[in-house]
């Protein structure tokens, strides 16, 4: 079975480390970023199924993030955590096809479900 | 004495010294009048005893009696025209003088009236007649060449004088105009100082002589504006708090979410993993969320300090032993950097009052920055010295590490701007800030990005007797 690739990116490291750790659990691969910019050029390399980022990140942020990932490959779905509660990022995000907005703290549970439904959606 | 006051008494002694001048030029003109009218009454009589003299002539010569007669009249009628004028006369010659005259003139008039019996070719009265007639008309004219002579003189002296008035009046002018427009100019000058240093952000009141002029009255005027501008700057400082506790609630939202989630993370994958996971694995998911809880605390920590920067306990203390206290504290972190240090400190400097905890608790904070600022080597510089004001001391810490861009410099002291990433809460600063407030004191920050940057402190020193009024 082709196993389905997973992107954390997030400037919080145990953030990558936990979910790294959890979605192996899965039959992920995943690979973990600190920022954006390594992330985005790995991303150039390779396809990823789904990417989960952190919104508000020093550098580019989340929003340019999703802006790049859906122009280089429009099926892979992005999930976005974010520590602050913004309405219009939330908006902005769901405009721009996101398909999953998280508010920290993550349920683990419901990341997974959420990149499940991301993945069916791609079938 | 008031600029104002000073023009007008100079004014009025100018004024009343060309008073004084008109007057005295007013008398001398009434003098030379009053001397003119005799002048005129003298060639009056002058010209009568002239003609005096001619029939006088007359009557020796061709022994007309009848010239006797009106020499009679022309004396009787000169002594009437000399009582007429008397006055004007005597204002003009002594009484002296008239009364000489008139005596030549009685003494003529007496030889006259003794030749009217006498014969007309008797040597010896001619002689005597001739000899009176003379007198009485040398006399009389070396009277009115004299009052001429003096008409002369007393013109020339009023020319003089006035020539010298003029110019006196006009150095005084001169003179008195220069001393006050220096006045002014001065006053101007030391007015340009202070408002400088009022813009500088000096609100005290203004300290050293106060003069009873119009720079005390502007003095006394921008005293209480400084008053009202430290007012006005103090109700800034108090809105700005407010609205930093909105960017502040904000920030604290975002810096504690971030540590909850990780907990949480950690738990839940803990709770998932439990059974894979060995004593080892165990202990280090423990020990994350033991971290994260210390940053939670930490961040709480300097929250309470910034919101509460006033329970200060200062007291009187040397700034050069506070330094090397704080340095103790981070001499661990210098020594495990790649930092070359070095140490100036001034000394003789006068006492601070100050929280010695609070002040170590801003170097600890600069000096950290700094070492993170000089990740790839550098040098720290620690100095004290005199302020430039005199009453306060400065100090400086300085690295040369990556410096801060221009655009982050006015954001620094704000709470929870960081350029340090996760390294940083971004409370340092303003906490430092708020703590150098709080004791009268400010902190200034010069950086150039490449070069490094530079904190200086500025503390009041200690004063004895302001601490013991209070």
């Amino acid at each position: 079975m082709n196993r389905h690739k997973i992107m954390v990116i997030d400037d919080e490291k145990i953030v990558g480390d936990m979910a790294k750790l959890s979605l192996e659990q899965e039959g992920y691969v995943v690979e973990t970023f600190l920022n954006a910019e390594p992330a985005l050029k790995r991303l150039q390399e390779e396809k990823f199924d789904v990417v989960v980022t952190d919104y508000k990140m020093k550098g580019i942020d989340g929003m340019e993030v999703l802006k790049t990932v859906k122009d280089l490959y429009p099926s892979t779905q992005v999930i976005m955590i974010t520590a602050f509660a913004n309405l219009d990022a939330a908006i902005e995000a769901l405009r721009r096809d996101v398909h999953d907005f998280f508010p920290k703290p993550v349920k683990i549970r419901e990341l997974k479900a959420s990149i499940k439904r991301a993945l069916e959606k791609q079938l | 004495m008031k600029i104002e006051n000073k023009l007008i008494l100079s004014n009025i002694i100018n004024g009343a010294f060309i008073v004084l001048i008109g007057l005295f030029a007013y008398q001398n003109a009434n003098m030379v009048l009053t001397k003119l009218r005799f002048v005129e009454i003298a060639d009056d009589l002058n010209a009568s005893f002239l003609e005096m003299r001619v029939s006088e002539k007359n009557f020796f010569l061709y022994h007309d009696r009848k010239a006797l007669m009106d020499i009679r009249g022309k004396i009787a009628s000169t002594m009437t025209t000399i009582e007429a004028e008397k006055d004007d006369i005597i204002r003009a010659i002594e009484e002296e003088d008239l009364k000489k005259l008139q005596s030549h003139l009685k003494a003529y008039s007496f030889a006259i009236n003794g030749a009217s019996t006498g014969d007309p070719r008797d040597p010896d009265l001619e002689t005597k007649i001739r000899a009176a007639g003379k007198r009485l008309k040398e006399y009389s004219e070396s009277i009115s060449r004299l009052e001429r002579t003096r008409v002369n003189d007393i013109i020339l002296s009023s020319k003089r004088i006035l020539i010298i008035s003029f110019w006196v009046i006009l150095a005084s002018a001169l003179i008195i105009t220069h001393i006050i427009s220096q006045k002014i100019v001065r006053s101007l000058r030391r007015i340009e100082k202070l408002t400088k240093s009022i813009s500088e952000g000096n609100f005290n009141r203004i300290e050293g002589v106060r003069p009873r002029d119009e720079l005390g009255s502007v003095i006394e005027a921008m005293d209480s504006m400084s008053e009202e501008l430290a007012h006005r700057e103090e109700q800034i400082i108090q809105s700005k708090k407010l609205a930093s506790l909105g960017i502040l609630t904000a920030g604290v939202a975002h810096e504690i979410t971030n540590p909850l989630n990780n907990i949480s993370m950690i738990a839940q994958t803990y709770a998932e993993l439990y059974p894979k996971l060995g004593e080892h694995d165990r202990i280090e998911f423990m020990n994350k969320v033991d971290a994260e809880t210390e940053r939670i605390r930490k961040i709480v920590k300097n929250l309470l300090d910034f919101s509460k920067p006033k329970d200060a306990h200062p007291k009187q203390a040397d700034i050069n032993t506070v330094i090397q206290q704080t340095l103790t504290l981070v001499q661990n972190m210098i020594d495990v950097s790649n930092i070359e240090t070095s140490i100036h400190l001034a000394d003789g400097l006068p006492p601070v009052f100050v929280d010695d905890h609070q002040i170590q608790q801003v170097l600890v904070n600069l000096i950290t920055n700094a070492v993170q600022a000089m990740t790839s080597g550098g040098r720290l510089v620690i100095s004290s010295r005199p302020g430039k004001k005199g009453d306060s001391i400065e100090i400086g810490v300085a690295d040369t590490g990556k410096g801060i861009a221009p655009e982050f410099l006015p954001h620094i002291f704000d709470p929870f701007f960081s350029t340090k990433g996760e390294g940083g809460t971004g409370l340092g600063l303003s906490v430092s800030y708020g703590i150098i407030k709080n004791h009268q004191g400010e902190i200034r920050v010069d950086s150039m990005v490449g070069v490094g940057t530079t904190f200086t402190l500025e503390l009041p020193r200690y004063n004895n007797e302001e601490k013991n009024n209070e």
